[in-house]
């Protein structure tokens, strides 16, 4: 699966927990640019992410990432 | 009351309990909820609409969905973050229903599992369904 097709998975995530079709997120995008990013839904879109994609984080991993860009990178190590 | 540690659970872990509905839940939920939608309080017009009586409100029948997580699984441990409900047949005054859950997801990382849940009437009938996000604290 390559990078593009990884951050469209992702997207779909997002718009599907935050329920905006039209949402577009960047390597950038940080819970600062999502009113509704809290800590609920953001275990949600890491429930999502470990199901959609059959992976599973450690808390240490998550607590470390600081963009949507860092999810997919750490996504990118796990599916090697 | 079940006591349940995140340690202690894994894919697969059920529960069950069963309840009766009888009409002093419906007059102690419409009490709560001030829902007079005539379906619920009014045989004739229930019967009148084609139902054999009144219809037993929904989320009367889905509080059992919070037992279900508060009592049995994982029980006292337990935070409700998110309920996501389905109904497939009414519910009606003295149906005795089976509330059953099974844990299909767990989230280590931030200790929260899912639990798919239904709930069947006395003729074994599915009147709804229900994924369920729980968190469980530390004990």
């Amino acid at each position: 699966m390559t990078r593009k097709e990884l951050f469209d998975g992702v997207q779909d995530i997002f718009r599907d927990i935050f329920d905006e079709d039209d949402m577009v997120i960047e390597d950038k995008t940080s819970s600062d640019d999502i009113e509704d990013w809290d800590s609920l839904n953001h275990i949600n879109l890491v429930s999502a992410i470990e199901k959609e994609f059959e992976i599973r984080f450690a808390l240490g991993e998550l607590m470390a990432l600081k963009d949507v860009g860092a999810m997919i990178d750490l996504m990118i190590e796990k599916l090697k | 009351m079940n006591e349940y540690k995140f340690s202690d659970i894994e894919i697969g872990l059920e529960e069950s309990f069963e309840v009766k509905i009888d009409a002093s839940k419906m007059d102690k939920f419409l009490d709560i909820s001030n829902d007079i939608n005539p379906l619920h309080v009014d045989s004739n017009y229930a019967k009148k609409k084609g139902f054999p009586g009144r219809v037993v409100y929904g989320l009367l029948t889905s509080s059992f969905y919070s037992t279900l997580v508060g009592v049995h699984l994982p029980g006292k441990h337990c935070i409700l973050q998110g309920i996501d409900i389905q109904f497939s047949k009414p519910v009606y005054i003295d149906d005795i229903l089976k509330i059953s859950g099974k844990v299909s997801y767990i989230n280590e990382a931030y200790k929260q599992i899912e639990v798919k849940a239904v709930i069947t009437n006395q003729e074994n009938k599915k009147v709804s369904k229900a994924t369920i996000k729980v968190g469980v604290m530390d004990e």
